[in-house]
């Protein structure tokens, strides 16, 4: 449920309760200032009738007796307190013949050395003939309210949950690998402001982790470098030396083990050069030229696996991408369609303008294919490979654009490459389904 | 020949210097840039394996020097930093190869045998062992005077034997020499299997003499000695 339609609800809600008990108070004020006057006005014309009967004269039939009763106290009768003092109730109405809310008013005047009673009495609206108006009134005022809750909940809300959009908005293209700093809009809410600053250093800190751990990756790989060297050329200089069998097999599986350090390494460097973007294209390079020569180094590999290759290769396919980095890209496809095909297996390249599909026999993947291009991740743990290959295409693909898609299907490996896919605008726009770090394909 | 090895890690100048003592350079060491300065102003070389990332400047500065003092000196660079721009400079600056580190000491001396022949044996790019000779520039390879119907990979291979006699070439110095060390493959071992043994039955093919003995266990070497075989 949206934040503005909750506050509406509960603006409601309480709204509903303050109304209600506003009625109450209403109705009882109302009656009770009715109640003021009416006790005011008999006052008044008790008052009035007192004087009369101090003047002396007939007043019998004076339209101010109507609904008064004089009274003349006997001494053993005269009450403690001689205070005016009200009563009301139903009482029976003879002029209407109903019984209807009576009030009576009774005062005490000392007249001629007399106590005289003088009581009048009205009928006024009662409980039940004011209700039906005051909440007649209250809803009304409740449906007003109402819409104007409503309507300006949404326009209010639109206002002050503008700057909260933005940033959102902010956050959501942010990419820890574009290494640019968290801008967000300037707010005066102080919720917003304190939200603002808190994502704001989140990020730098995330920013500055990041970088950490990039330039970690990167030394340690490059401080690798010299000692995986030395050791190399010092098993170099052991082979040499007058050695029997048994030490030959332990410097050969040395050797082994030091080649996949040493590509790991390489790998890693690469990777963290790729994410550098140290790689830029330069002009767009001929690819079909590119990829027929990068085949042709590979010709006499698929001859001796007596592999049956297949190409398709439009003529002038233009990429803006840097000439190692096509080299690379090429050289780990083709030679991964290589390595996992089958004896007499076959392999088939196409390449039009959109993009490029690498198909080879091979038998299937050992594991979980959207895993494949995460690094150290390989179809299957044969322990020829540091199963990074996938990963630095990816990569590439990635730094360029590119959309690529790993299938297995009919006994087929298929990587396909589309140069430009459709829906990278529209996943850039709505940035919806991208994460701070981004998942290998589904 | 005359190298000047520079480089500040002394076990890997070390490595450089045993392999190519042993192939009968002569060898001088230094460690700093000011070092490499001070033998450069004093003394030519045939070949100066530089360094770039010295304790005590940038080896691409270096450079400069080389070029005005010994422009006949052939520069390889050795690198731990395999960057592109890195290598650009270094080769634009008059370098004349460049080998990232860690290098096979067979490959570092292919090398250094490639660019010499390159710079100082102007036409004759000839690499002549017994009856086998190859042409570098035509890359042909002959027995006797039979042309050798040989791929480029095996007369890669053939030359990477010939420049390391008597030297026992792992299989992943073959592999990383043929096929570069682009790929995540870990060295392509049978393909290299498949090409020592096609490339020995061609030259058995034309008549030459077997040279090309497996080592148990590591890979190959190129025996100049049975010549009389």
């Amino acid at each position: 449920m949206k934040l503005n339609n909750k506050f509406t609800l509960w603006y409601l809600a309480v709204m509903l309760l303050v109304l209600l008990i506003g009625g109450a108070i209403v109705y009882y004020e109302i009656q009770w200032k009715i109640d003021r006057v009416e006790v005011v006005r008999h006052q008044g014309l008790n008052d009035l009738i007192a004087d009369q009967i101090r003047q002396g004269g007939d007043y019998a039939n004076h339209p101010t007796r109507k609904r008064a009763t004089i009274t003349l106290l006997a001494p053993d009768s005269i009450p403690a307190s001689l205070e005016s003092f009200y009563t009301h109730g139903p009482g029976w109405n003879p002029e209407f013949q109903r019984r209807e809310y009576k009030l009576i008013v009774t005062s005490f005047y000392k007249i001629g050395g007399h106590i005289y009673r003088i009581s009048s009495y009205s009928f006024i609206p009662s409980f039940y003939q004011l209700l039906p108006g005051v909440v007649d009134s209250f809803k009304w005022i409740l449906l007003l309210l109402l819409i104007m809750v409503a309507i300006s909940a949404r326009l209010i809300s639109k206002y002050i949950l503008a700057p909260f959009k933005r940033t959102l908005k902010v956050i959501q293209s942010f990419d820890l690998k574009k290494r640019q700093p968290l801008r967000l809009p300037q707010t005066q809410t102080d919720e917003f402001r304190e939200l603002s600053g808190f994502l704001q250093k989140m990020t730098d800190k995330a920013l500055e982790d990041y970088q950490l751990l990039k330039e970690f990756t990167e030394n340690a790989a490059h401080e690798l470098q010299t000692p995986t060297a030395i050791l190399r050329g010092k098993l170099e200089l052991l082979m040499e030396s007058d050695i029997r069998d048994e030490q030959a097999i332990l410097i050969a599986e040395m050797q082994n083990s030091l080649e996949k350090l040493s590509r790991i390494n390489s790998s890693l460097i690469l990777l963290a050069r790729l994410e550098n973007q140290e790689y830029v294209a330069g002009q767009p390079i001929d690819f079909s030229e590119f990829l027929r020569e990068t085949l042709a180094f590979f010709e006499e590999l698929i001859q001796m696996k007596s592999l049956t290759l297949r190409t398709h290769i439009a003529e002038h396919v233009l990429l803006p991408i840097n000439r190692s980095l096509a080299d690379l890209l090429l050289t780990n496809l083709l030679s991964n369609a290589i390595r996992h095909n089958t004896l007499h297996g076959n392999i088939e390249v196409i390449l039009s303008r959109s993009g490029l599909v690498i198909s080879n026999t091979g038998n299937p993947p050992g594991g979980p294919t959207a895993e494949l291009f995460q690094r150290f991740k390989k179809g299957n743990q044969s322990a020829d490979s540091v199963g990074i290959g996938l990963a630095i295409v990816k990569q590439i693909c990635d730094l360029h654009n590119f959309n690529i898609q790993y299938k297995y299907v009919y006994n087929q490996h298929i990587l396909e490459i589309l140069f430009q896919p459709e829906a990278h605008a529209s996943k850039l726009l709505q940035n919806v389904d991208r994460t701070l770090h981004p998942e290998p394909l589904k | 020949m005359k190298v000047l090895i520079i480089e500040d890690h002394q076990e890997l100048a070390r490595n450089i210097h045993d392999f190519l003592a042993s192939e009968g350079y002569i060898c001088e060491l230094c460690d700093t840039f000011d070092a490499a300065r001070e033998k450069l102003e004093l003394f030519s070389y045939d070949c100066i394996l530089l360094d770039i990332s010295l304790p005590d400047g940038n080896g691409l500065n270096l450079l400069n020097l080389i070029r005005t003092e010994h422009p006949q000196s052939n520069v390889l660079i050795i690198s731990a930093r395999n960057a592109l721009d890195d290598k650009v400079a270094g080769l634009e600056n008059g370098a004349d190869d460049y080998l990232t580190k860690p290098f096979h000491l067979a490959e570092l001396h292919a090398r250094i045998r490639a660019i010499y022949r390159r710079k100082n044996l102007e036409g004759a790019n000839i690499v002549q062992f017994n009856e086998i000779s190859l042409n570098t520039d035509t890359l042909e390879a002959r027995v006797g005077d039979k042309l050798l119907d040989t791929t480029r990979k095996e007369f890669d291979l053939l030359l990477y034997f010939l420049v390391n006699k008597n030297r026992v070439l792992s299989r992943q110095s073959i592999a990383a020499h043929l096929w570069g060390d682009y790929t995540d493959n870990l060295a392509n071992f049978d393909f290299v299997y498949q090409h020592v043994k096609n490339l020995r039955r061609k030259i058995s093919g034309a008549g030459g003499n077997d040279y090309i003995g497996t080592v148990y266990g590591l890979g190959y070497k190129f025996i100049a000695a049975n010549r009389e075989a």
